[in-house]
C-alpha cells in the first residue's frame, strides 16, 4: 500500500515544486505573506493537477485558480504538458455550476411549501437530525471546494477523494518543511 | 436453463391477459420469479458483473409479448460473449420475458427499442467495467446486486434499480479510476472492506425487499416504464399515480448508497469508529477536514517563513524517499537553462549547476554550461558531484552532510552513467559551506 500513497506524493511534490519555480523565477524578494500566498497556491493548484481532472473538486480548483492571473499562469505552466481538453474542462466548470446553481434555487423554493407534520416525538427528533445533517452537508460542501453544486452521494465520494489527497498534501509539506528547517539549522 | 424458463411460463400464461388477472394470482407468480431469481443470484455472486443484466433486467420489464422471446435472448446473447454469467444472463432474460408480460399496452416498438439499446448498452457497461480493476467495480457491483436481489417486475423496483445503476455507473467511472490513478490504503482498504460488506448488504436487501414485496405488488399494475437509454446512465420516468413509491424506493437506494460511502469515510477519518450516526459522522468528516486544510495553510506559512527566496526546491526535491529525481529536474532545468542573466545565477548558481548536472538527459551539456556561467569556485561543485556520483555508494563524501549525501544518493539511483568527468574527488567542508550559503 505505500506504493500508489508515495506515487501520488511524488507527484504532488514534483508538481508542486514545478509551480514554485513559476515564482521563484518570476521575483526575488517577496514578504512573507506573498511568498505564503504562492506556496499553498502552487500546492493547491498541484494537489488539483493530480487528478487529472477527474474529480469534480480539482477541476473547481483549477478553475478558481484560473480566474486571476497569477493562478493562471500556473496552471497553464503545470497543465499544458498533459491536456488541453482538461483546461477547457475546467473553463466550462462554471457555466455548468451556475446552471446546477439555478436548478437548486428552483427545488428548494419549491420543498419549502412542504407541511411539517411534526406532532410526535419520533418525526421531531427525526426533523430535528434532518435540520441537522442537512446544515452539516451546507457546511461540508462550503468546505469541499466545488462542493456547492453537488449532490449528496458526489459530495461525499467527492470528500473522500478530497481528504485523501489532502493528507497527502499535508505530508508532503510537513516533511518539505522538515527538510528545510533542518538544513537551515544545520547551516 | 430451458426448464427454468418453461416454469415461469406455466404460471405466465395467465399473466398473458393481465387486465383480467387477479392482483393476488399476478403476486404469487411474482413470488415465485423472485425465489429463483434469487437463488440463481446468490450462485453468482461472487464472479459476476451484473450490470448489464440489470439493464436487460429493466428493460424487458418494460413487458414484450412472448413472440419477441426468441429475439430477446439472441440480442441479449450479443453483449456478453465472453462473460462469466452469460448463461444466468440468457436464463435471466427468457424468464422475464415469459413470465412477465403484464403490460399489454406497451407498444411492441418500444420493447424492441429497448431490447436493442440494451444489447447496445452492455458492451459499453461491459467494456467500462471490464476495464475497471474488480475489486473496483465489485464494491459497485455488490451495490447493484443487493438491490437487485429482490428484483421483480415492480415498477418502483426498477425505478430504483435505473437509477441505482445511472449513478452507480457514473460513479463507478469515477472510483475506478481513482482506484486505478492513485490507489491509496484508504481505498484499498475501503474495497476489501466492502467484500466483507457485501454480503451483509445482500442479506439485509433480500429481506427488505422480500417484505416490500407484498405490499407493493397492487399498485404496480397499470404504470408502464419508458426508458431512454443514453451510454452513461439510464433514465426511468413513471406514470403518474407511481411517484409516491417510486420516490420511496428511490430514497431508499439513496440512503443506502449514502450510507455505504460513509462507511468508506469512516475508514479514513481516524477515530470515527464508534460513530454510527449520519450527523455524527459528519460532523467528524467537517472537522477533520477542516483541520486538513488548517495544516497545509500553516506549514505553507511555515515554509514561507523559512525561506526567504522559495528555493527550498532541490533540498526538498532530494530529500523524500527515493524517486526518479530527474524527471523532476527537467523542467527545473529547462528554466535554469533560459536564465541566463548573471544576475539570477548569483543568487543561486550552485542550485542551477546541480539541477544542469542531475539532467543531462535533456541534451544540454550542463557540465560546460556550468563552467562557462559560474566563478571558479563553484565550479568544482558539479564535479565534484559528479565524480561522486561516479562512484559507488560506498564512496560518499564524508564532508558533506547529510542532505548532500540524499542527493548523490538519488542521482546514484538514477543509474545514469552518462558523460560525467572524472576527476579527482576535492570535496571539502568550504565547499559545503559555499554551496550551502548559495542555496539559501
Amino acid at each position: 500500500m505505500r506504493a500508489p500513497r508515495s506515487v501520488l506524493k511524488q507527484q504532488f511534490l514534483k508538481k508542486w515544486m514545478m509551480g514554485l519555480q513559476v515564482f521563484g523565477s518570476a521575483k526575488q524578494s517577496m514578504s512573507i505573506l506573498e511568498r505564503k500566498k504562492a506556496i499553498k497556491l502552487s500546492a493547491d493548484i498541484a494537489l488539483a493537477a493530480t487528478r487529472d481532472g477527474r474529480t469534480c473538486w480539482s477541476r473547481a480548483i483549477i478553475a478558481d485558480a484560473s480566474k486571476d492571473d497569477g493562478g493562471k499562469v500556473l496552471v497553464q505552466h503545470l497543465l499544458s504538458p498533459e491536456s488541453e481538453r482538461l483546461k477547457k474542462a475546467c473553463t466550462g466548470l462554471v457555466m455548468d455550476n451556475k446552471r446546477v446553481r439555478c436548478k437548486k434555487i428552483l427545488k428548494r423554493s419549491c420543498c419549502i411549501k412542504r407541511i411539517r407534520k411534526g406532532a410526535s416525538k419520533v418525526a421531531l427528533a427525526k426533523s430535528i437530525s434532518k435540520r441537522i445533517v442537512k446544515r452539516r452537508t451546507q457546511v461540508l460542501k462550503s468546505l469541499v471546494p466545488g462542493g456547492e453544486f453537488m449532490d449528496d452521494i458526489s459530495l461525499i465520494e467527492e470528500t473522500l477523494d478530497y481528504m485523501v489527497s489532502l493528507r497527502a498534501q499535508v505530508d508532503v509539506m510537513r516533511r518539505s518543511l522538515a527538510k528545510a528547517t533542518e538544513v537551515v539549522n544545520g547551516k | 436453463m430451458i426448464n427454468r424458463a418453461l416454469l415461469p411460463a406455466g404460471g405466465g400464461e395467465n399473466m398473458l391477459h393481465c387486465t383480467d388477472m387477479t392482483v393476488l394470482e399476478r403476486q404469487r407468480a411474482r413470488i415465485k420469479w423472485q425465489q429463483e431469481q434469487q437463488q440463481q443470484q446468490f450462485q453468482l455472486q461472487q464472479q459476476e458483473i451484473s450490470y448489464f443484466t440489470e439493464l436487460a433486467d429493466v428493460f424487458h420489464q418494460a413487458g414484450f409479448h412472448e413472440g419477441g422471446l426468441s429475439e430477446v435472448v439472441t440480442r441479449s446473447v450479443k453483449p456478453d460473449p465472453g462473460l462469466v454469467d452469460n448463461g444466468w444472463n440468457n436464463d435471466h432474460v427468457v424468464g422475464y420475458g415469459v413470465g412477465l408480460p403484464y403490460n399489454n399496452g406497451l407498444g411492441f416498438e418500444l420493447n424492441y427499442g429497448a431490447i436493442s439499446r440494451t444489447s447496445s448498452c452492455p458492451p459499453e457497461a461491459v467494456a467500462a467495467v471490464a476495464a475497471a480493476t474488480v475489486k473496483g467495480s465489485e464494491s459497485v457491483v455488490s451495490d447493484k446486486i443487493s438491490s437487485g436481489a429482490g428484483r421483480e417486475s415492480s415498477k418502483k423496483r426498477k425505478v430504483d434499480k435505473i437509477q441505482n445503476n445511472s449513478k452507480v455507473v457514473a460513479e463507478e467511472d469515477t472510483r475506478d479510476k481513482r482506484i486505478k490513478g492513485c490507489a491509496e490504503q484508504g481505498e484499498s482498504k475501503i474495497t476489501e472492506k466492502n467484500n466483507n460488506k457485501n454480503s451483509r448488504n445482500n442479506n439485509t436487501n433480500k429481506n427488505n425487499n422480500s417484505n416490500k414485496e407484498n405490499s407493493d405488488e397492487t399498485s404496480k399494475d397499470n404504470s408502464k416504464v419508458s426508458e431512454v437509454q443514453k451510454p452513461d446512465y439510464i433514465h426511468v420516468r413513471a406514470r403518474r399515480g407511481q411517484a409516491t413509491d417510486s420516490h420511496s424506493l428511490a430514497e431508499r437506494v439513496r440512503r443506502e448508497k449514502i450510507s455505504e460511502r460513509m462507511k468508506y469515510l469512516q475508514d479514513l477519518v481516524p477515530g470515527c469508529d464508534k460513530i454510527t450516526g449520519k450527523a455524527g459522522m459528519l460532523d467528524e468528516i467537517i472537522n477533520y477536514v477542516q483541520s486538513l486544510q488548517r495544516q497545509v495553510e500553516f506549514l505553507s506559512m511555515k515554509l514561507a517563513a523559512a525561506n526567504p527566496r522559495l528555493d527550498f526546491n532541490v533540498d526538498n526535491l532530494f530529500a523524500k524517499e527515493a524517486f526518479p529525481a530527474c524527471s523532476i529536474n527537467f523542467p527545473t532545468i529547462g528554466m535554469s537553462s533560459d536564465m541566463t542573466n548573471p544576475a539570477y545565477l548569483q543568487f543561486n548558481p550552485a542550485q542551477q549547476q546541480l539541477l544542469a548536472c542531475c539532467g543531462l538527459d535533456m541534451g544540454i551539456d550542463p557540465p560546460d554550461m556550468a563552467l562557462k556561467r559560474t566563478t571558479s569556485a563553484p565550479v568544482s561543485i558539479p564535479e565534484t558531484f559528479l565524480d561522486s556520483s561516479c562512484f559507488t555508494q560506498t564512496h560518499p563524501p564524508p564532508t558533506w552532510d547529510a542532505d548532500l549525501q540524499n542527493l548523490y544518493n538519488v542521482a546514484f539511483d538514477q543509474g545514469r552513467q552518462t558523460s560525467f568527468q572524472t576527476q579527482p574527488f576535492t570535496g571539502d567542508v568550504k565547499l559545503s559551506c559555499l554551496f550551502l550559503s548559495a542555496l539559501y
